[in-house]
Parts: structure tokens; sequence; C-alpha cells
């Protein structure tokens, strides 16, 4: 078996991510507006993006593919205006996921879970500028949106919440991974696509 | 699908862009709308990077969209600034927030949008080559590119096909409801992927060989007055916080 990327796979690797972030913002920029809700936004888009993830996982065979996708999903969070620390999380957790993945040889159910939700931990990228750099970001809300909405926002994500974020995310993201895969068995192993 | 994946846009309007200088502008139009704050010197450079996309709709000929677009931007403009400065309490904050985001997210999708409508997939992959990114990046990057109006299409016939079976929001189910839009929608996907590769495959991607390509793109004098717009806003970013006045 040829383990090399080819042109076949990385052209599904680029409709997916699109599907994916597609997906994502649907969800993400109608609860952007409420600041309330920014903490567990990272949670909510992995909750929904497990339906077309899990898809994904039965077009990948070969390593790499769940890597890049983290990387281009960091690239498009930066080109839409989100800071490019999606980058390079994608880059370490991506990695990761890819290796957990592929020590399940991309087939084991369980596997496919956990290296969902260790892959979706590149969403942290998106929240480091509002945590470490936390009086720029407070600077920069309260000049563009108002002192209210930064203080709101900073109220609800003191230091320590950033650990509720990881787990929020990462427990979603198993929930959604056991929601793809139910979808998946309904939809598309009985109609005999995948 | 036809008109999306031409090989070369014909007949083109306006400006005539090297897909790199396309993608610089969006980088920093994007990064500077949102990183930035809304004082000193940074209230001449928003509105000069907001006219960027204006100025290359005009010039495709698109005056209906580069119109609304410029409506739309004064209005949200005037409200964020009336808002912040002069109105205060509830409603002021809703407004700030709607139009701010509106401020910040409009530029950049709309230079994006440019950036898809404007440059064909044979110029961005031949830009990509030039900048020595990795073919692993450059395929899949180039779909993505392509596909955004794709999807919006997609969606829009399955939401018809939904409304006609009269199966909409507010029903009693609303995972249904998510349920009966995506999966059609991921089926279409897999459909278009295959097509897609048996597409590209017959075009030579992914073959063992270099390939050729028969556009032309470089850096021209547009290109380069382009850029050094943008280092200028990058540099008056990084300096605001001196210059006062």
């Amino acid at each position: 078996m040829n383990n090399k990327l080819q042109a076949k796979d990385l052209i599904n690797l680029g409709l997916f991510t699109v599907l994916y972030f597609v997906l994502g913002c649907c969800v993400a920029i109608p609860i952007g507006f409420v600041p309330i809700f920014l903490p567990i936004l990272g949670a909510l888009w992995t909750l929904i993006t497990g339906i077309p993830f899990m898809l994904f996982l039965t077009r990948v065979k070969k390593f790499g593919m769940v890597t890049l996708m983290a990387i281009l999903s960091g690239l498009l969070m930066g080109l839409t205006g989100m800071g490019y620390w999606g980058v390079p999380l994608g880059l370490i957790f991506g990695l990761l996921g890819d290796l957990i993945l592929k020590f399940g040889n991309y087939k084991s159910a369980k596997r496919s879970l956990i290296g969902y939700a260790v892959f979706s931990l590149w969403m942290v990228g998106t929240y480091i500028p509002m945590y470490f750099m936390v009086e720029d970001s407070r600077a920069s809300f309260a000049a563009s949106f108002g002192k209210e909405y930064a203080d709101k926002v900073m109220a609800v994500m003191p230091m320590w919440s950033i650990v509720l974020v990881i787990a929020g995310i990462f427990i979603c993201a198993i929930i959604g991974g056991m929601i793809g895969k139910a979808l998946l068995k309904k939809h598309f192993v009985k109609a005999g696509i995948v | 699908m036809d008109e999306i994946l031409s090989a070369t846009v014909d007949s083109r309007n306006g400006i005539v862009l090297d897909p790199r200088t396309k993608l610089f502008m969006l980088i920093t139009i994007t990064t500077l709308m949102f990183s930035t704050s809304n004082d000193g010197i940074m209230n001449i450079v928003k509105p000069i990077l907001s006219l960027i996309p204006f100025a290359l709709i005009l010039s495709e000929h698109k005056f209906k969209t580069a119109g609304k677009y410029a409506v739309l931007y004064a209005v949200c403009f005037v409200l964020e600034r009336l808002a912040l400065n002069v109105w205060s309490g509830m409603i002021s904050f809703l407004i700030l927030a709607a139009t701010s985001i509106m401020t910040r997210f409009a530029p950049g999708i709309m230079t994006g949008a440019y950036l898809i409508s404007s440059t064909s997939v044979s110029e961005f992959i031949s830009a990509m080559e030039r900048m020595h990114v990795t073919e692993k990046i450059i395929i899949p990057l180039s779909v993505i590119f392509r596909f955004f109006p794709t999807i919006k299409e997609e969606y829009q016939a399955i939401r018809d096909a939904m409304k006609m079976r009269n199966i909409r929001f507010g029903g009693k189910n609303p995972f249904l409801m998510i349920e009966y839009r995506l999966i059609p929608l991921m089926v279409s996907v897999i459909k278009i992927g295959d097509e897609l590769s048996a597409a590209a495959l017959t075009r030579g991607l992914g073959a063992p060989v270099r390939r050729t390509n028969v556009c032309e793109i470089g850096f021209h004098v547009q290109d380069f007055s382009a850029i050094v717009v943008c280092f200028a806003c990058f540099i008056l970013f990084f300096l605001h916080q001196y210059i006062v006045f």
C-alpha cells in the first residue's frame, strides 16, 4: 500500500476542512456576539463538528491528513482574523491526534474518539490572546467594544478558567464524536456510502 | 461547477493583481481590523484599509456589490463611533456589539470574496508554487478557496428541498433539523470530492512530474503600490502608540 498522500487524499482533505470550518462558524458566529458564551464557544464548536469529522475519518487512511487539517483550520482562523495561534497549536495537537489515530490504524472506535478530542484542542489557540495577553486584549476590547463589554468578557474569564475551557472542549469533542458515529451508522453505513 | 473550476479567468475587468499580493492584502486587512483598537492614528488607517476592497470590487465593475458594501460599512462605522463616544447604556452596548463586528468582518470578507472571484485555481497554484509552499498545503488550500461558494450553493439547494417538505427551524426537534440539513450536505460533499479528484487526476494533479502552467503571474506596478500601502498600514499600527495628535 502506498503511504504517501495522493492528490485524491488532499482534495478530500480540503473539502472536509471547508465543511468542518463552515459548520463550526455557523455555530460560533451567532454565539460570539454574547460575551458570556465566549468560554463555551470552543466546546460547542467541537460538539457540532464531530459529525463531519467522523465521516472524514472514514476517508483517512494515511498519516498526516489529520495534522494537515488542524494546520489548515488554524490558518483559516487566522485569515478570518482570529489570530494565528491556531497554526502552531494545530501542528502540535493535530500531530498528537494523528498519532493516536494511527495506533488504532484509523479504525478503532475508541481511539478515533480520543484522537478527535486531542485534535480539537487546536481550538485553544483562539483563546491564547484572551488569557495570556490579558491587558492587551482588555484594552483592545475596551477600545472597540466599549468598557462594559471588555469587563464582561474578562469577568467570565479568570485565568483558572482556561482549564475549564480545555476540559469543555475535550469532553464536548468526545460527545460530538459519539453523535457523529451514531449519525454515521444511521445514514452512511446502512446506505453503503462508507 | 464549470465556472468555478475554469482554468483561467478570461476577459477580466479591473486591476490585475498577483495572487500573492491579494493574499498579503487579505492578511493585512484581517489582522489589522481585528487586533487593533480604535484610537489615535488607527482611526484613519482602518477606514483606508476598508476602502481597499471597495476599490477592488469597483474595478471589477461590480457596482451594486461595491455600493452595498460602502453603505453598510459607512452606516456601521458611524453608528459604532456614536455608540462608543456619545451614547451610553444597554442599547448603545447592543449597537456597539453588532456594528463593531460588522466593521471588523465586512472588509475581510469582501477582500476574501474578491480573492476567490478574481483568482483562478491555476493562478493560485502557480503563485503558491513560486512561494515554494509544499504540495500538501497547496492542493487542500486551493480546494478550500474554491469550495466556499460551492458549499453555499449546495446548502441553499438542500434548504429549498427541506422547505418543500415543510422541515424548518422552530420545529419540535432542533436536533432533527440539524440532521436533515447536515447529512445531505455531507453526502454531496463526498460526491463532489470524488468528481473533483477524477477531474484533477485527468489534469495531471498528483502526477510525479512537475506541472507546467499557462498563467502568467508576476509583480507589476499595481502590485508594488498595493504592497507599499499594506506595509505602511502595518508600520503605522506598530507605531500607533507613539503617534499622538
